[in-house]
């Protein structure tokens, strides 16, 4: 099992590597200049292009390129080229938001989304499937920040349930949840859509099967076929839906933390993008690009526990 | 199922209990929340930082020897501050500024004293520590006679001097004990002498202020000031309906002041000065070295039209290429009132019967896109094909600084002296692309004599002369075309009282300080 990990860990770097690669140049690809954002439009060139020499970005592109590899592996993220602070720092300061809200997000993606798959699945071309496959179709097609708004007219404006900007002290648990229901349930819709639709068409598959068949014929209760012989083994694609739009979670995070105006690493990248904070966006990148595969492999061992047919070697 | 059933009921009654029991936040009665626009703090130096969102904080944290009348940005009307008087020599080369008495520094850093004075505009006049350097080239030395006088000596007199050692910019008086103790740290950690001092600053949340118990001019009623970073316009004004926020910077556009203005309890606050909305135009290349198509398209564009679809209540039209309220600013300046058939007669005369197409960049901010659509729009009927190119606002910087753009329009709001804006837009050592560049976009290179000349000017008649001459120039050069002025807009709880009437304010947000109350 630990050999397995480290083998999954190992074949990460190549990953990480060529995706730092990227952001790298694509991020020098776009014109912009981080002096400018520091300096203001009243600064002259010769002020700016001694701002640049001291971020050090007047250093021939491929020298940088292997600073901030070589830093990266030694965990060493660099410091924001704007406020100067270590990278690190800021992306821990901000990851326990990021974290509440992917997990509920998660969360509510799988309590809701799997009950509601199995129902449609179930109950398939009758009017209970109709409705939630109308309704998921629209939570696939909903823009985050246009949900988000919503949600906020509706709890934050007419019912003053929650509020309109969430940014919780972490250390009190009552306003933590409270700032977090809002965000997690815009993002927990469009999970909830994912997970209700892949758990319907995993489950239509299985139900097909001829052991359900059976074991309908032997009279088991209905209830039994469903839970025990269908729904266990729709699981796999399941799961597999679940890390893999992981991906489309964080992307919608992003836009979930603007409109809340939530702290955490969405927020974070599209400031460092628009800042062209090159070394914010490249430290960012490379704990993403982390949390994929971390997520990836946890899937992957997730398939050993649902059905012990997989067997990690 | 039933269990589900049941399980499923529990956590939503425990969310709505959750909700419904923290419903009604404690609000602690005097302090100010403020939504401000941007995503974070760039630097809370007031040396090196010309972003909105930290200029609209320094006058709340920092004082300068003189200051403009709370709510004014008249040159005219300037009062004491941290001095409590000064003389100037007959030559104008000597002013002397005596300092008022036990002004205390934020965090215990001490009394103020002369030798903070000179260690402020020593800095602000340094490249290495300030942006403000070059306004302060002339000034030959700044001593301290003693603890609570000041002495500059000037190497050409600066008939605004005042304008130089204000609550804006390189007039901040900064305290030298925190600025050599706290090194590279100031740029989060300022002290100054305000109403209101820095207490918290959260990266990209926000920066918490407490009042100055000791302020000189008597303890603020604010105690706190919460000053947050919410870039999302929406959400900014949806947390000010929900009595999150009592101040927030708004929309500049008609239609949102106006449905704000409705709300109940609400005040809109429209502040000048404005910035002025230009077109330069590139004379170095293609068509428009033509003096002729230049002209054109100054005809081309109807400012009426424009002020029309901005707003009246938040955009006024605009005459010359110095914005109006600027010392030195004239009106009566060459005009190229809205007249599309000369426009047309002018491009066939320099040879473009069938009209020209220009490569434009703009930046996606709306600020600046939708007028630069509205003018594609206008300079179309006159046979003027725009092609634009939308670019994000950092790429739109470093565009038009390389002369990538043939028209640039931009809006900008300096301080209110004319020079400042001629010297950064049409001075040829402030042309684009050459290493003491600014914003010269036009390339513009027509008074230069006139606009080194008024700067050291002494005698105020003839630099206002000087001033006009050189706005006659480039607008008879056809530099550029002003076309609007560009108001700011916030919006307040109506139990939020500036405590004096707020018109123009040169931090681009309003001025709060002791006399401010929030009932």
């Amino acid at each position: 099992m630990l050999k397995y990990v480290l083998k999954r860990l190992g074949m990460s770097i190549p990953i990480l590597i060529a995706v730092l690669t990227l952001v790298f140049i694509i991020i020098r690809i776009v014109p912009g200049d981080p002096a400018m954002v520091v300096l203001g439009d009243q600064a002259s060139a010769e002020a700016l292009a001694a701002l640049r020499t001291k971020m050090g970005l007047d250093v021939p592109l491929i020298e940088q390129y292997f600073t901030f590899l070589s830093g990266a592996f030694r965990g060493d993220l660099g410091t924001s080229l704007l406020s100067g602070r270590a990278v690190l720092d800021e992306v821990m300061t901000v990851l326990p938001y990021t974290v509440d809200l992917t997990i509920a997000g998660v969360l509510i993606g799988v309590v809701f989304g799997v009950p509601l798959g199995v129902l449609t699945a179930v109950y398939r071309n009758s009017v209970t499937d109709y409705i939630i496959r109308v309704f998921s179709l629209l939570g696939l097609s909903f823009p985050a920040f246009y949900s988000a708004i919503l949600l906020i007219i509706v709890f934050s404006i007419q019912f003053n349930m929650f509020p309109v900007i969430s940014d919780p002290d972490l250390s009190n648990y009552g306003q933590r949840f409270r700032h977090l229901v809002l965000p997690a349930t815009n993002l927990g819709l469009i999970m909830v859509a994912y997970i209700t639709r892949s758990t319907r068409s995993s489950m239509l598959e299985v139900l097909r099967e001829d052991y359900v068949r059976t074991a309908k014929a032997k009279g088991v209760p209905r209830l039994v076929v469903i839970t025990r012989h269908a729904l266990k083994n729709a699981l796999i694609p399941i799961v597999t839906v679940i890390g893999l739009y992981l991906g489309v979670l964080i992307g919608n995070s992003v836009l979930t933390e603007i409109v809340f105006n939530r702290p955490g690493l969405g927020k974070l990248i599209l400031d460092a993008l628009s800042e062209r904070d090159y070394t914010m966006l490249q430290g960012v990148m490379v704990v993403y690009a982390f949390i994929i595969v971390i997520v990836n492999l946890i899937t992957d061992l997730t398939y050993g526990l649902v059905d012990p047919r997989v067997k990690h070697q | 199922m039933r269990q589900r059933k049941g399980l499923l009921c529990i956590l939503l009654a425990a969310i709505i209990v959750c909700g419904l029991s923290f419903s009604s936040p404690v609000i602690a009665e005097t302090t100010l929340k403020i939504g401000t626009l941007s995503n974070d703090a760039n630097q809370l130096d007031p040396h090196v930082s010309t972003k909105s969102q930290d200029k609209i904080l320094f006058p709340w944290i920092f004082n300068g020897l003189v200051r403009f009348k709370p709510g004014s940005a008249d040159l005219s009307q300037m009062e004491a501050d941290l001095a409590k008087s000064w003389t100037s020599s007959d030559d104008g080369l000597t002013w002397t500024f005596k300092l008022r008495k036990g002004v205390q520094f934020h965090s215990g850093y001490g009394e103020l004293t002369s030798a903070d004075v000179v260690f402020s505009l020593n800095r602000a006049s340094k490249k290495e520590t300030s942006t403000a350097y070059k306004g302060y080239a002339d000034f030959a030395s700044v001593t301290a006679p003693d603890k609570y006088t000041v002495k500059i000596v000037l190497a050409k007199p600066i008939p605004s001097l005042l304008g130089m050692v204000t609550n804006y910019h390189g007039g901040y008086i900064v305290s030298k004990k925190a600025v050599e103790k706290l090194g590279d740290n100031f740029k989060t950690n300022p002290i100054g002498t305000g109403p209101f001092a820095f207490s918290e600053y959260q990266s990209k949340r926000q920066v918490t202020l407490v009042a100055n118990k000791d302020y000189f001019r008597g303890a603020p009623k604010i105690d706190k000031i919460i000053y947050r970073y919410l870039p999302d316009e929406a959400s900014r004004e949806l947390a000010f309906k929900n009595g999150e926020l009592d101040l927030i910077y708004g929309t500049r556009e008609q239609r949102w002041v106006e449905r704000v203005r409705k709300q109940k309890g609400v005040k809109v606050d429209i502040i000048g000065l404005g910035e002025l909305r230009t077109l330069h135009m590139n004379a170095s290349k293609g068509p428009l070295k033509d003096i002729r198509v230049r002209q054109a398209i100054a005809h081309a564009v109807n400012r009426d039209e424009m002020v029309l679809f901005v707003g009246s209540d938040v955009a006024q039209r605009s005459v010359s290429v110095v914005p109006q309220g600027y010392l030195g600013y004239s009106s009566d300046v060459p005009r190229y009132p809205h007249d599309i058939a000369k426009a047309k007669a002018l491009l066939k005369d320099a040879g473009y019967p069938d009209g020209i197409t220009l490569n434009v960049i703009i930046t996606k901010v709306a600020s600046l896109r939708v007028p630069m659509e509205i003018l594609q729009a206008q300079l179309r009927k006159a046979g003027i094909i725009l092609d634009l190119e939308v670019v994000e606002h950092s790429a739109f910087h470093k565009l038009i600084r390389q002369d990538a753009s043939d028209l640039v329009l931009y809006g900008a709001a300096r301080f209110p002296v004319a020079d400042s804006y001629l010297t950064q837009f049409y001075l040829s050592d402030s042309i684009v692309g050459t290493p003491t560049g600014i914003t010269n976009f036009s390339h513009c290179d027509v008074a230069d004599v006139e606009i080194n000349t008024a700067r050291s000017e002494a005698d105020p008649n003839r630099q206002l002369a000087l001033w006009k001459i050189a706005q006659q120039k480039i607008l008879k050069q056809s530099c550029s075309v002003p076309v609007f002025e560009q108001l700011i807009v916030w919006a307040r709880k109506a139990n939020l009282d500036y405590g004096f009437k707020m018109e123009n304010s040169l931090s681009n947000g309003p001025i709060l300080n002791e006399m401010t109350t929030l009932k």
